[in-house]
């Protein structure tokens, strides 16, 4: 078909195919802050057909609109996301706990040496009521000194445990999210057309999702399948697996999967696997080792009470007591309630501060964890600022690569408002271009019909 | 290859970079501390715990040698005093063996002797904040008190115990003498030679009055002696306080040294911080307003 007829519609066809470039160009401009959103680019093809052995062009094709994504790399931006969401929420809660014992004029550690360094005036003068009144009142204040690592402990570990279940809310929420948009692209896709800013969100419900708790994503008989990393199914398809949480007997949340098992061990990733992870690891090992110096120490002082007399001369009394069961930092109680049960006199009369001696050496002996009081309270703070100087870097490592692959990601998928400006104007001229044609057709058509009209 | 056409966010994550750089040095220059978390640097925070526990022993060992210096240097004075009585006690036994004498003359001395012998009691009672300093750990009574059975007429009612005071890691110090060691110790016994004196000046012969002269006479050897301790005390905690104190400072910088932080590091850091910052800033006032569209009008 060779002839004006075929230019027109050759040159009707281009304006088409600019048009629909015109509006990828514009959706992407539009969508150019958008999180999660890929660039579309436009396909066009010539478009030729075979007549009669003969190769006939037929001007432009659209074929639709594809968006720019590298699926590999958001595996690995997920895997990068869910590990930042765990150290994330562990770092929180251990700079909860870091802050708690970073007093260096109140805490423990103050309260410790303020009680022997008072104790040691006894030895000078084991009859002051004032100066026992001080020993009396320091015992009671390290034992609230324990109560507050205690209490620091217990509200990292009770804030962690909230955590796990308002995750979980969040995750199931986002899992019906996701399993919609499934069936949405399954939709599309059966049309013929691609998903399109629907697999955006997906990927950025996903991401999210990630952050929350380590995903895995496969496709399960052509179903598109996201799991957590221990394969428990939370989307298959167009179908949402929602999890559940049931409080354990120690007051633990634990999370189910879709069957009802606990998978609560084996969420490592996202927020929820740092919460778990502090939770039922970090924290405890941390308590256990203040209430191994709260227990040790109670029963270190009761023993050097115990060898000497108070100052009415009877034999010296527990001076403290920790629960048998239970948490000893949380529970350790002062039991003498005068400044005159404090056993410092080791021959039973009043003015003797022989015993003092015996309940200094307190300070400097080992409790049977190997370390003396002072050390051991030094070796506690330790260890949490090594949990929170590990867990920091860790973050600030795992930030950076994250940040790296989503730059990548951005240098792959993201709108560039220049680069679509220059494509405005390269679709405009094309448009420009075929509308000439146009009109220069209609010019040649004039000039037939006016040369048929002046010869009739 | 495309680069990230997504300049603010590449910005964004540089400029908090720098933000935060710029707030740890201000915060660590405002505070002083290196180290405000543990977990800023965890063996320095706990080594800085246990150097603040030394801190503490070592005021309170300083305080101890404050308190038992006091003490000491009271019962140190009372011993004095006491040598001087039986210095005054061995001139009047002295006078009164002079073969010289008539009874009315010894009568007076043994007056004299008597007033000695009381005092030399008061001091024997000296008390230092209500606690008696001569006897033993049982401080709340009088050492000694009148006791008409007694041959000397005083008895010991203090006990043997002897008080030890922490002047330093594992340095205990014997504070006190008991009373009975000071004043009654059979190699020199202060209350029994003057009340024996007493009695030969009353009643005795020359002889007597020389025998009792010679029992004081070791008496005073014997609370010499005794004082000692209190010497060995005092100096002592003189030289365990200049210890101390010596101590302190290398504690106190020791803990700057662990968690402080070095005022010129900080300085340059903070210098460093806001150069990057400005930098930065600069770079995004540059870039961030590049558009093609602004060359297209």
């Amino acid at each position: 078909m060779i002839g004006l007829g075929a230019s027109l519609s050759i040159a009707t066809e281009a304006l088409g195919a600019q048009t629909a470039a015109l509006e990828v160009a514009s959706n992407n401009i539009s969508n150019a802050n958008t999180p999660g959103y890929s660039r579309q680019v436009v396909s066009l093809s010539s478009a030729a057909l075979v007549q009669n052995g003969t190769t006939v062009d037929e001007g432009v094709s659209y074929q639709g609109f594809t968006s720019v994504r590298d699926s590999i790399l958001g595996l690995a931006v997920n895997a990068a996301t869910s590990q930042q969401g765990n150290l994330a929420a562990q770092n929180s809660l251990l700079a909860q706990i870091n802050t708690a014992f970073s007093g260096t004029s109140t805490g423990i550690g103050v309260s410790l040496s303020t009680l022997f360094s008072d104790l040691s005036a006894l030895s000078t003068s084991p009859t002051d009521p004032s100066a026992r009144q001080t020993v009396l009142s320091d015992a009671n204040a390290l034992a609230g000194a324990f109560h507050q690592g205690a209490a620091a402990l217990s509200n990292a570990s009770n804030s962690a445990n909230q955590q796990v279940s308002s995750v979980v809310a969040q995750v199931n929420d986002l899992s019906q999210q996701i399993a919609a948009l499934n069936g949405q692209i399954a939709g599309a896709e059966a049309s013929g057309g691609d998903g399109g800013a629907l697999t955006d969100q997906r990927d950025q419900l996903t991401t999210q999702m990630a952050q929350l708790i380590g995903v895995s994503t496969t496709q399960t008989d052509g179903q598109p399948t996201l799991t957590t990393s221990n394969g428990s199914p939370l989307v298959i398809g167009d179908s949402a697996y929602q999890l559940q949480v049931t409080t354990a007997s120690d007051g633990t949340a634990h999370v189910l999967d879709g069957q009802g098992n606990d998978i609560t061990n084996e969420l490592t990733g996202g927020t929820i696997g740092g919460a778990i992870t502090a939770r039922d690891q970090t924290i405890p090992a941390l308590s256990q080792q203040l209430d191994a110096i709260a227990s040790q120490f109670a029963t270190a002082m009761n023993a050097a009470q115990a060898t000497g007399f108070d100052l009415n001369g009877n034999p010296g009394a527990a001076m403290f007591t920790v629960p048998a069961v239970g948490n000893a930092a949380a529970g350790i109680q002062v039991t003498i309630s005068s400044g005159s049960q404090i056993a410092a006199s080791s021959d039973g009369s009043a003015g003797s501060g022989g015993n003092v001696k015996a309940l200094l050496e307190v300070q400097t002996t080992n409790l049977p964890s190997g370390a003396n009081p002072t050390d051991s309270y030094a070796n506690l703070v330790g260890n949490i600022g090594f949990a929170g100087s590990q867990v920091n870097s860790g973050l600030a490592a795992t930030t950076l690569s994250l940040q790296q692959l989503s730059t990548q990601q951005n240098s792959e998928s993201g709108v560039s408002i220049d680069e679509e400006t220059a494509n405005l104007i390269r679709y405009q001229q094309a448009y420009s271009a075929s509308a000439r044609v146009i009109s220069t057709i209609n010019d040649i058509y004039g000039t037939l019909m006016n040369m048929s009209l002046g010869e009739g | 290859m495309r680069v990230d056409p997504n300049l603010s966010s590449l910005l964004n994550v540089g400029i908090q970079g720098t933000e935060q750089a710029l707030n740890t040095a201000v915060q660590q220059l405002a505070t002083g501390q290196r180290v405000a978390l543990p977990s800023d640097d965890p063996a320095a925070a706990a080594a800085n715990l246990q150097s603040l526990a030394e801190s503490a022993n070592v005021d309170r060992y300083t305080k101890n040698g404050d308190a038992v210096l006091s003490q000491a240097q009271m019962a140190d004075s009372a011993l004095s005093n006491v040598v001087n009585e039986l210095n005054q006690a061995i001139t009047l036994g002295t006078q009164g063996a002079d073969g010289s004498m008539t009874s009315e003359d010894r009568a007076a001395i043994a007056t004299q002797v008597q007033t000695v012998l009381s005092e030399v009691v008061s001091q024997a009672n000296t008390t230092f904040n209500g606690v008696s300093l001569f006897a033993g750990t049982a401080g709340a009574m009088p050492a000694f008190a009148t006791d008409s059975t007694s041959p000397s007429g005083y008895s010991y009612q203090g006990n043997s115990g002897v008080n030890t005071a922490a002047i330093g890691d594992n340095l205990q110090l014997d504070i006190n003498v008991p009373g009975d060691q000071v004043f009654t110790n059979p190699n020199g016994n202060v209350l029994g030679s003057l009340s024996q004196l007493i009695s030969a000046l009353g009643s005795g012969t020359t002889e007597d009055i020389g025998n009792a002269v010679t029992a004081v006479r070791s008496a005073l050897t014997s609370v010499g002696q005794q004082r000692v301790l209190y010497a060995g005390v005092v100096n002592q905690i003189n030289a365990q306080e200049s210890y101390l104190s010596q101590e302190t400072l290398s504690l106190t910088s020791q803990q700057q040294s662990l968690i402080g932080v070095d005022i010129t590091v900080a300085i340059s850091n903070l210098t460093q911080a806001q150069i990057a910052h400005s930098t930065i800033l600069a770079a995004a006032a540059k870039v961030l307003p590049t558009s093609l569209l602004d060359y297209l009008k």
